[in-house]
């Protein structure tokens, strides 16, 4: 039963990082209809600045200010310098772009912090909770990234629901020619678009290092998963995101703990598969996805 | 039109910066021809009078480069002082080593360029099951002499299938049996946890293991390298009550295991296999975990592993003074660390094992000589040889010992034995002098 408890909590720990990545891809689909596979080297470029800045100040908290703000920058340059240039009209383009940022940007990183394992802080205790005589995987560590994720998600569907930014982020994804005319700055709404998952992806990246280790292509794992969660939840939904990225989490756990760890790839590939075969507009989403 | 042709003309821009970059990852490689090193009767390639050309491949870069990065920094400081003291026989030593990022794809690059190119005599100590295993075939059909490969996999030991490839660090079987022997003596009622590396590492190491603990195993647990999400490992050793865990792992993993057993209250006696137990570079990736709340090795304190040559933090040891001054000499500034004693004895291991080959070695001479003498090659290391024309496993043996701080205390004497049922003895052979300047003399008697 402890056991049971146990993978469970590690499998939502997990889930809650798969969630804060799978909200960013939500919200750069949202905001531009791009899946950005290059948001996991993104990520992980401004874990490593929050790494050198932990190192320098010793503190976890300004780390993760470095990060997001790093994400922010990283994510509203990437849009003006490199996909703006692809056209808007060209989705496959702006897509196989990313993929070569994923791959650019992982070879600077090892190139700029180096390809070694790194330790990277946990921004509180590590050690989990006792009740009475048993402890529970569950940390404090582990209640700061569920509470992150929560602060996200609400922020998220604040923004699209209740605010005039929101919309105008929405009507430009939607589309652009009509936003235009209609006298949205669709090209400063996509630069918003981008900065903003950016910055949520930077939080998933600085999430999962805190306490374990980092090295160039450690997000490979989330990227895989958080896009699976973010299929499963329908990429039009943030909620869903949210229960996806947990249910991936838990799925995942429990195949490693009760039928064995080298089957975990081939789980998460099975759910994609599932999904898309049976739901494939997701289990949240309320238009059907659209086909391309 | 001009638009889309400006599009494709930067996206191929940005290809072409991709591939650059991965091509730089993987050292930028031209694909050789073929040509050059074949082997006939007594073949000379990469030996003259005064210079002898030597090969490896190691990871210096991506996730297997912690530690064992350093191996070829200690190999390369070793043949400097060789050289400075006259070189082989008035042969000067030129070590060549390459990064394969612990890519077997990229082994097999270097090693093709390492053999067709530079046209080295010799591959020495190139490290990895996976990396290593991919070039098997290769230097096998080229006569390659395969020396001292860096890793306890049983691959290294077909003399019918690779006569020239040679093992060298106690493989996992016979560490798994001397481990598990000891845990079986000192520890009769304790429930036994595995936890394994998903490849052969964790294979070869159970089949050792169960010999002497099968009836005390209560879970066997297993992770894949890459995916550093063990919780529910732990979970499910903790769940089986298993109160001592025997752990076949590289070292980061073991910061791993350490980390997750906190979280869960979860601490069993730990046994860790000598390749993931190296207390300071475990103690460096924990130390920094949570901003000290985890001091450096004090997780690590008590734990059980084996040895199997000198320790860099013990420099009573005659040898270890040896490898001190050497490296003081000819290494790079950096501390001197047990994986540059690793290299520094390969390096030791090669220059006695061409000395062997008599003063004009051939490829076909040098394999000869090893599997005449090899039994007999004495060195930094604890337990001899096992090289024989019918066997090419490496060292026989190692001491068990306990970590105490950044430090270890034996628990007992050298332990020998051999794959299979083979029984485990103490050692006889005793402690190896130091030779003057740490250089082996010409082995007589062969």
């Amino acid at each position: 039963m402890l056991q049971f408890v146990n993978t469970l909590l590690t499998g939502l720990g997990q889930g809650a990082v798969y969630a804060a990545f799978a909200l960013a891809l939500v919200l750069i689909w949202r905001a531009t209809r791009v899946v950005n596979f290059a948001q996991g080297a993104m990520a992980a470029f401004t874990t490593y600045l929050a790494l050198l800045v932990v190192e320098s100040t010793g503190s976890w908290w300004v780390g993760l200010l470095t990060a997001l703000a790093a994400g922010l920058v990283l994510g509203a340059g990437v849009e003006r310098v490199v996909v703006r240039r692809v056209g808007p009209h060209n989705e496959l383009g702006a897509v196989i772009v990313t993929l070569g940022l994923f791959v650019a940007l992982q070879a600077l990183a090892a190139i700029l912090f180096g390809a070694q394992f790194r330790s990277f802080p946990a921004p509180a205790g590590l050690e989990g909770f006792a009740l009475g005589s048993v402890t529970i995987a569950l940390t404090p560590s582990m209640l700061i990234t569920v509470g992150a994720v929560a602060v996200v998600l609400l922020g998220l569907v604040a923004l699209f629901r209740f605010t005039d930014v929101g919309l105008r982020m929405r009507a430009s994804a939607f589309d652009g020619e009509v936003a235009r005319l209609l006298g949205v700055p669709v090209g400063r709404m996509l630069t918003l678009g981008w900065a903003l998952a950016a910055l949520v992806g930077s939080l998933a990246g600085v999430l999962i290092a805190g306490g374990s280790l980092v090295w160039p292509a450690y997000m490979d794992t989330v990227i895989v998963n958080g896009f699976v969660a973010a299929v499963l939840g329908g990429l039009d939904s943030p909620g869903g995101a949210v229960v996806g990225g947990l249910a991936m989490g838990v799925i995942l756990a429990l195949v490693t703990g009760y039928v064995g760890s080298d089957l975990v790839p081939l789980a998460a590939l099975a759910v994609l598969v599932a999904v898309l075969l049976v739901r494939p507009q997701g289990l949240f989403a309320r238009t059907a996805a659209r086909r391309v | 039109m001009r638009r889309s042709r400006r599009v494709r003309a930067l996206t191929a821009l940005a290809l072409g910066a991709v591939l650059a970059l991965a091509g730089c990852g993987a050292g930028g490689r031209p694909d050789p021809g073929s040509g050059g090193g074949a082997a006939s009767g007594g073949s000379t390639v990469g030996i003259t009078a005064d210079s002898v050309k030597v090969g490896s491949h190691f990871p210096l870069t991506g996730v297997a480069a912690p530690g064992y990065s350093e191996i070829p920094t200690g190999t390369k400081a070793y043949f400097d002082w060789v050289n400075a003291h006259g070189g082989v026989n008035g042969r000067k030593i030129d070590y060549v080593f390459r990064d394969d990022a612990y890519n077997p794809t990229q082994t097999s690059q270097v090693v093709n360029e390492l053999v067709l190119q530079d046209q080295v005599f010799a591959i020495l100590g190139g490290l990895g099951t996976p990396t290593h295993g991919a070039v098997l075939d290769f230097l096998g059909a080229e006569g390659v002499p395969d020396l001292f490969v860096s890793s306890g996999s049983l691959l290294w030991d077909q003399p019918r299938k690779y006569p020239t490839t040679f093992g060298w660090q106690p493989d996992y079987e016979i560490e798994a049996k001397i481990l598990a022997d000891h845990v079986a003596t000192t520890f009769p009622q304790a429930r036994v946890g595995l936890f394994l590396q998903n490849d052969d590492v964790g294979e070869d190491a159970e089949r050792g293991i169960r010999r002497y603990l099968d009836k005390q195993i209560v879970s066997v647990q297993r992770y894949t390298p890459g995916n550093t999400d063990i919780g529910p490992q732990m979970s499910a050793l903790q769940a089986a009550n298993a109160d001592l865990v025997i752990g076949f792992n590289v070292p980061s993993y073991t910061a791993l295991t350490q980390l997750q057993g906190l979280k869960l209250n979860y601490r069993p006696q730990w046994v860790y296999s000598n390749i993931g137990a190296d207390p300071v570079l475990v103690g460096s990736l924990l130390g920094r975990f949570s901003q000290g709340q985890v001091t450096d090795a004090a997780l690590l304190d008590g734990m059980i592993t084996d040895e199997y040559l000198p320790r860099a933090d013990n420099p009573s040891d005659a040898w270890t003074a040896q490898f001190d001054a050497i490296w003081k000499a000819h290494g790079d500034g950096g501390a001197l660390t047990n994986f540059r004693i690793f290299g520094m004895s390969q390096g030791y291991a090669f220059v006695q094992a061409l000395l062997a080959a008599g003063p004009n070695p051939t490829r076909e001479g040098l394999v000869q000589a090893i599997e005449k003498g090899g039994t007999r090659f004495a060195g930094p290391w604890a337990a001899p040889y096992r090289f024989t024309a019918d066997k090419h496993s490496g060292i026989s043996g190692a001491k068990v010992v306990r970590v105490t701080g950044d430090s270890t205390t034996a628990l007992g004497p050298v332990r020998v034995t051999d794959n299979g049922d083979a029984p485990i003895t103490d050692a006889t052979n005793g402690e190896t002098p130091v030779p003057p300047n740490g250089i082996p003399a010409a082995p007589g008697g062969t």
